[in-house]
């Protein structure tokens, strides 16, 4: 069930070379860009609180052993206004995560990729803000 | 997807570096000062006053920037091969959007996902900022360009995250300010406008600021009361609420994204003006006046569209705000892996 995964150097360079966006705070200040996690487990609870949701995973490594993760997500207003709700993601269910993990070694993450077990996304985005009665950025 | 979130990523830099740029002088006054006036009349209210009750995100604004790219001059507006570029960049982010799996050699970042993010409508205006007629921020007084090296100097060997003070306003989940809660950013624009007799409310999602606006012409406290958000008075210039606002915090917010930029003083004067110009737009312009921080007042003007299906949630900022925690222990155990280092080295 569990993979933790490295990649080289060399992506991570790249990626942390692009200048951030400014969500609510620096996400390099809280996360590692050599320390590249793939988790796959159950949701034990979503956290739907401000400034960004927390997805709370169970993690079992192959020896049997249970870990419990933090991941970091989007902003629930957001989350909201596309569609996503409380209902969404329920407790046991099965997700993939691909990010980086806390500075301090804790078992926190950032959510660069969460998906379903086949690789659908969680969070399918919409064009404009996703609110029913926007047109889209072309109309 | 992950060409999306590395579009939006240099778009919003260039936002945050216009923002940042050291800025040019600036000679003579603008002809775009002063709001174009609207045809369009308001419906009333019961009590008389024109009605500007609603929901006015800024979302369609998100990808314009606040200060003019300097290569544009006076231009107040795209060329027709700069509006196809943005309307071809909206179109590639909305494809992106619908992609529903993730692709197998999708790059991770450490940086938020698209998903996170608000996309903003092509816009044909080159900057939010209209006057000076550059489109940008003048130049800092004396004053305000010394004060801004002695907080450069004080932070001189100190380290972004020693403690939850190096942390901005936003990040500590206290305030925005006036302008960096009106200001477009990538989530979270909702601003609600509701009227009572004698009274409008101003509502901004994030951060949670309500500002309660009395029309009565009643004069502001006395100098020694302060806040992050001001002190305004409104009243009516036939159909425009005209906002006037004093009595802030000094050398707090800043008068750019999410309150960024460099700090207004406590003498800041700021004239908002509310003007519905069709069934479902509105003008907004702010106009920045502190003598103490800027050579000269500049104004910010926005179209704003009504949407009704953009509700405003609470934004109840400090519940969750794990992350400050997470960036001072981050911090911490750098510290202790660098002290760590350093012994070995020794050995």
């Amino acid at each position: 069930m569990r993979k933790i995964l490295s990649v080289s150097a060399a992506l991570i360079g790249l990626l942390v070379a692009v200048s951030p966006v400014r969500a609510h705070h620096a996400f390099a200040a809280e996360y590692d860009g050599k320390k590249q996690v793939h988790l796959e487990g159950v949701v034990t609870q979503m956290e739907w609180i401000n400034p960004h949701t927390w997805i709370h995973i169970d993690v079992t490594e192959p020896d049997g052993k249970v870990t419990s993760w933090m991941v970091e997500g989007g902003s629930p207003n957001i989350l909201l206004r596309r569609g996503f709700n409380k209902g969404s993601l329920e407790k046991g269910q099965k997700i993939a995560v691909d990010g980086f993990q806390a500075k301090d070694g804790s078992n926190r993450a950032n959510g660069s990729n969460i998906t379903y077990p086949d690789g659908k996304k969680l969070f399918l985005g919409s064009s404009g803000t996703g609110a029913p009665a926007d047109p889209g950025p072309n109309k | 997807m992950r060409e999306h979130v590395l579009t939006s990523l240099i778009v919003l830099s260039a936002v945050l570096a216009s923002v940042l740029l050291v800025t040019l002088p600036v000679i003579g006054q603008s002809p775009d000062t002063k709001s174009k006036k609207s045809t369009y009349t308001p419906p009333k209210l019961p009590w008389g006053d024109p009605d500007l009750q609603g929901l006015w995100p800024g979302t369609d604004l998100i990808e314009v920037p606040l200060q003019r790219d300097a290569k544009a001059g006076e231009r107040t507006e795209v060329t027709q091969e700069e509006f196809a570029q943005r309307q071809a960049k909206a179109e590639r982010t909305a494809e992106n959007d619908k992609v529903a799996y993730v692709a197998k050699d999708s790059k991770v970042g450490i940086n938020p996902p698209g998903y996170w993010l608000e996309h903003g409508k092509p816009q044909k205006i080159t900057s939010l900022v209209v006057d000076p007629p550059n489109g940008r921020i003048p130049e800092l007084t004396e004053q305000a360009k010394q004060k801004a090296a002695q907080a450069k100097q004080a932070k001189q060997g100190h380290g972004p995250n020693e403690t939850w003070e190096d942390q901005s306003l936003y990040d500590r989940c206290i305030s925005r300010g006036v302008m960096g809660s009106i200001l477009p950013v990538i989530y979270n624009n909702g601003t609600q406008i509701v009227q009572g007799p004698g009274y409008v409310a101003i509502r901004y999602e994030m951060i949670h600021e309500t500002k309660i606006i009395p029309l009565d012409g009643r004069p502001h406290p006395g100098s020694n009361i302060k806040s992050y958000m001001g002190d305004s008075r409104g009243h009516w210039e036939g159909n425009t609420l005209v906002i006037e606002t004093t009595n802030f915090l000094g050398d707090k917010n800043g008068i750019g994204l999410n309150g960024g930029g460099t700090p207004h003083s406590a003498d800041m004067v700021l004239t908002e003006k509310w003007t519905r110009t069709g069934p479902d737009m509105m003008e907004y312009t702010a106009t920045i006046n502190d003598p103490k921080t800027w050579v000269r007042p500049w104004t910010i003007r926005m179209p704003l569209r009504l949407n009704p299906e953009f509700p405003l949630y609470e934004y109840a900022c400090h519940e969750g705000n794990y992350a400050m925690f997470n960036m001072l222990k981050g911090a911490r155990a750098e510290e202790k892996a660098a002290e760590e280092a350093a012994k070995t080295g020794k050995k």
